[in-house]
């Protein structure tokens, strides 16, 4: 069976996230954003355990779903064009910060469990080692691959995958609190991870060209901090619709249960290229490199994001594929095609009513994105909007680059082409 | 012989001085315990067979510690006994069972043993002991009477019947054929009781070796005399002292603050001018806050930002890691609004317990050391009274609760000696190597009452130049926009 998941998703007790990241707005989104398996997220937050314990049953083996009597009164919220199944798979990133070889190490990682008891032998693990119920993504004094050996301890079917590995602050292989390679992180411990997530400033060629990730398979996921962004990234799967499926799709080499990814623009990540938010000062990593890595501007070395990093570790050339290479798709969240086929701010109530309406009119935002023909979207949403997203599909899109924190931000249409496309068309 | 190049010239010459008694004086981070395992190291070699060396350190940790060290230097656990006053004489009192007049089956009473005896007479009771100065009083001798019937012996009386034994002069004269050397750490904490066992045990060619630091001397309430340490020469005629100078763990400025600090202590003893080894700069920071709730946020912001952010919004260039950051107190009831402050944040931390009294006197075969074994290295914040933090070193220290009533304390009825309050407030100084935080609120909620709060004299004893005024800045996190754009739905 055919099926998108977003594996990396965090509760409304992670630090920093919407207040409204609950299992319920979980089920409501996956919906819009048309998300067959979601993760819990937060898994070790004691609060949230018992509301996933409560709310939900098992499904298919290793998958959970919401019972009825909670999903009933926000099913009537959705548009029939948007309904479809939600299942929920146990998730949890733990953020681990500890000094290895005189280094401060930061690095974060995410764990998925087949069953509520592999999760619960964790929560306990953790819990006597720390604090877990500040934090839904607990910070913990503890190394890496002590995290790696309780997983696999906890239960051999735990997924073990080391978080969008690039981020400069809180990564494998970030350029600030991370190693230069997976095995000086894992060590001996390494065969026990499948794969990696690319995180949002990097894509999967740039990965490809890392000889040392050639056994990992790639995954992409949303890291949403609020329901609204769920599926910002996601993975396609056509395997058994269980908890099995997926775990042979990453772990089994020869597994083609993995198909392709739907990424981020790169460019569009917060961390791509250097600089520092602060002074403003954004740099192609040559510049970086020009500037002997200092910023112009108050003198301190620049942060350094995930292009550079990646060029630093790269020992293939670009373009060549890793052993386990799947497609990818790039893609932009559909409310911001909207503003930028309104130009208008995404936040805006406009923008936010015609998403609402291009939903219950074509199909989930993944649909949309992806399959819809480009005239049903023309007659549904108009012109612009149509060539917005055929612009996205082919990766015709303007990016000014995301640095140190700041996101890239995205340009589709030049001033005056919006009006322009819409007289052209109007011709026919 | 040569001076090896990890041991400066006076630290060598304390490792090679052989012909007297030796008091060495050692200030904070001049590689006391370096320089002790040092010397015994080097002294194995000059004992005859069935010779041993005696080495007392201050807790049982220490002990574990300072053997380990000396296994690496190759000493074998033959040729010392490393343990404390109380192992060590709990190993007498075993050994030489038939000369005391202990019950056979005596045991070691701990104190949550003992019952029906108020905290104030047992504390006055100990102090009696540890003091030799026991009366007719009728307390004590119901107390007495009470750990006879349970064949129980406390830990003051350990060493007090260790004492009795040692008048029998054949057992005197067999130990001290037996331990040549007899090394101190800590002295200037140890009691008159076992001043009066060193006397005993140290004659006759038996040599002592005495290291600490009268300025780090802070367990008077439990009857620690820091006039031993100044007697010394007076007490093991003759007698040579040297003293350990070069402190390789604080940042200059930082020593030059802790020295501006001790020495307004008017019966500082042995005054050591410290000379700086650590050249880089580091930083003294005061911090006022309104309240000891704001001071609590305030150093847990302070702390999110040394290890570089705990997010994606806060990120900063990490440069400490947890296990580096040590938040320090003179009370145990300043602990609860900060350990709250660092949940709050979801900053991992452990609360170190003061030294125990079972930990520094207990022997391990008898009290049965539950160690927790972690079975991974994890690491924290340490929060730690002052006291506890005692031979300890951070490259991040913060000192809360800078205020005139708690450093020096004289609070609802406690009030420390004035002296050994600001001995205190230097311990905790000079156990940061590059940061020093010394915060302080202007209102506090202590034992359920509010106090109005000055900030602590020993602030102002430090050279302006010195210090920095970190203003309260609040911190507001940073809100992921994403939260509020689609709030509608």
């Amino acid at each position: 069976m055919k099926f998108i998941a977003d594996l990396h998703i965090h509760s409304k007790y992670s630090r920093a996230t919407a207040k409204n990241l609950d299992i319920e707005n979980l089920y409501l989104w996956a919906q819009y954003k048309g998300i067959h398996v979601v993760g819990t997220g937060d898994f070790v937050h004691p609060k949230w355990f018992k509301e996933l314990e409560e709310k939900l049953e098992p499904a298919e083996s290793g998958l959970f779903k919401l019972k009825d009597k909670f999903a009933k009164p926000i099913d009537a919220q959705i548009p029939k064009s948007c309904r479809g199944q939600v299942r929920f798979l146990l998730t949890v990133e733990i953020s681990n910060i500890y000094k290895r070889h005189d280094k401060v190490r930061k690095v974060h990682n995410l764990i998925f469990s087949p069953s509520l008891k592999a999760a619960q032998k964790i929560q306990t693990k953790l819990g006597a080692i720390g604090n877990i119920s500040s934090d839904g993504r607990p910070i913990l004094g503890l190394d890496s691959y002590d995290l790696l050996a309780i997983t696999l301890e906890a239960d051999p079917k735990n997924l073990f995958v080391p978080a969008h590995i690039w981020t400069p602050w809180f990564s494998a292989l970030g350029s600030m609190g991370g190693f230069d390679s997976m095995e000086d992180a894992f060590g001996d411990l390494t065969k026990h991870i499948f794969a990696v997530e690319t995180g949002l400033s990097s894509d999967p060629p740039m990965n490809w060209r890392l000889k040392q990730l050639d056994d990992f398979i790639l995954i992409s996921n949303s890291d949403a901090h609020s329901p609204a962004k769920l599926g910002r990234e996601a993975n396609i799967f056509d395997t058994q619709f269980t908890y099995d499926g997926i775990y042979k799709a990453l772990a089994d080499k020869n597994d083609k249960g993995l198909v392709s990814t739907l990424e981020f623009f790169p460019e569009e990540g917060k961390y791509h290229y250097d600089g520092h938010r602060s002074c403003q000062v954004r740099w192609h990593p040559k510049e970086t490199i020009k500037h002997k890595g200092i910023c112009s501007a108050c003198g301190k070395p620049v942060t350094v994001g995930v292009m550079a990093r990646v060029e630093t570790l790269a020992d293939r050339a670009e373009g060549s594929k890793s052993k386990r290479w799947r497609p990818y798709q790039n893609i932009v969240a559909l409310p911001s095609l909207i503003a930028e086929a309104k130009d208008m701010g995404t936040a805006s109530n406009a923008v936010q009513t015609a998403y609402m309406n291009i939903l219950s009119k074509l199909g989930d935002e993944f649909y949309i994105l992806l399959d819809c023909p480009l005239n049903d979207i023309k007659e549904a949403a108009g012109d612009v909007l149509a060539e917005g997203i055929n612009r996205m599909r082919q990766g015709k899109v303007e990016i000014a680059a995301g640095y140190d924190g700041e996101f890239g931000t995205i340009k589709i249409f030049e001033s005056g082409e919006r009006e322009h496309i819409e007289k052209q068309l109007a011709l026919f | 012989m040569q001076r090896p190049d990890d041991l400066n010239g006076s630290q060598w010459q304390a490792v090679c001085q052989q012909d007297t008694h030796l008091l060495i004086t050692a200030g904070p981070g001049t590689g006391k315990t370096h320089t002790l395992t040092r010397r015994i190291a080097h002294l194995i070699p000059s004992l005859k067979p069935n010779e041993k060396i005696l080495a007392i350190t201050f807790t049982n940790k220490a002990a574990r510690q300072m053997l380990d060290r000396l296994t690496a230097l190759g000493v074998r656990q033959s040729q010392v006994f490393v343990g404390t006053f109380h192992a060590f004489c709990l190993k007498l009192l075993r050994d030489h069972f038939e000369h005391t007049a202990l019950p056979k089956d005596f045991k070691v009473a701990l104190p949550e043993d003992i019952t029906g005896f108020d905290k104030a007479t047992l504390e006055r009771i100990s102090r009696m002991k540890s003091q030799l100065a026991v009366s007719s009083d009728d307390d004590y001798k119901a107390y007495q009477r009470y750990l006879r019937q349970n064949s129980w012996i406390d830990f003051d009386d350990i060493l007090r019947e260790a004492l009795l034994l040692l008048e029998d002069e054949n057992i005197a004269g067999q130990l001290r054929g037996q331990y040549r050397y007899i090394f101190v750490d800590e002295y200037q904490d140890s009691n008159i009781v076992q001043n009066s066992l060193l006397k005993i045990l140290a004659r006759e060619g038996v040599l002592l070796t005495a290291i600490g630091d009268a300025n780090q001397s802070i367990y008077g309430f439990r009857g620690s005399r820091v006039e031993l340490f100044r007697r010394f020469e007076e007490d093991f005629a003759p007698a040579q002292t040297l003293t350990l100078q070069e402190n390789y763990r604080s940042m200059a400025n930082l020593l030059s603050a802790s020295s501006q600090v001790i020495t307004k202590n008017t019966k500082a003893g042995i005054h050591i001018e410290l000379i700086a080894r650590m050249h880089g700069e580091g930083k003294l920071i005061i911090h006022q806050a309104a309240t000891d709730r704001a001071e609590a946020d305030y150093v847990a912001h302070q702390i999110e930002k040394l290890i570089g952010g705990l997010d994606m919004n806060t990120s900063r260039r990490a440069v400490r890691s947890l296990g580096d950051i040590v938040i320090l107190y003179r009370l145990n009831a300043q602990r609860h609004v900060m350990g709250q402050a660092l949940e709050h944040l979801g900053i991992p931390y452990q609360v170190s317990q003061k030294v125990k009294r079972e930990e520094v006197y207990s022997d391990e075969d008898a009290l049965g050391q539950n160690e927790e074994v972690l079975e991974h290295n994890v690491e924290k914040v340490s929060l730690m009274s002052l006291h506890a933090a005692k031979g300890l070193e951070f490259p991040v220290v913060f000192i809360i609760g800078c205020e005139n009533n708690l450093l020096p304390l004289d609070l609802i009825g406690m009030k420390g000696d004035p002296q050994e309050e600001r001995r205190l407030f230097y311990v905790g100084m000079t156990r940061a190597k590059e940061h020093l935080y010394l915060t302080h609120a202007k209102r506090r909620q202590l034992f359920g009452q509010t106090l109005i709060q000055e900030p602590s004299l020993y602030m102002a004893d430090i050279a302006e130049e010195l210090k920095a005024y970190e203003a309260s800045r609040r911190h507001i996190p940073k809100a992921d926009p994403d939260a509020l754009q689609m709030k509608l739905f």
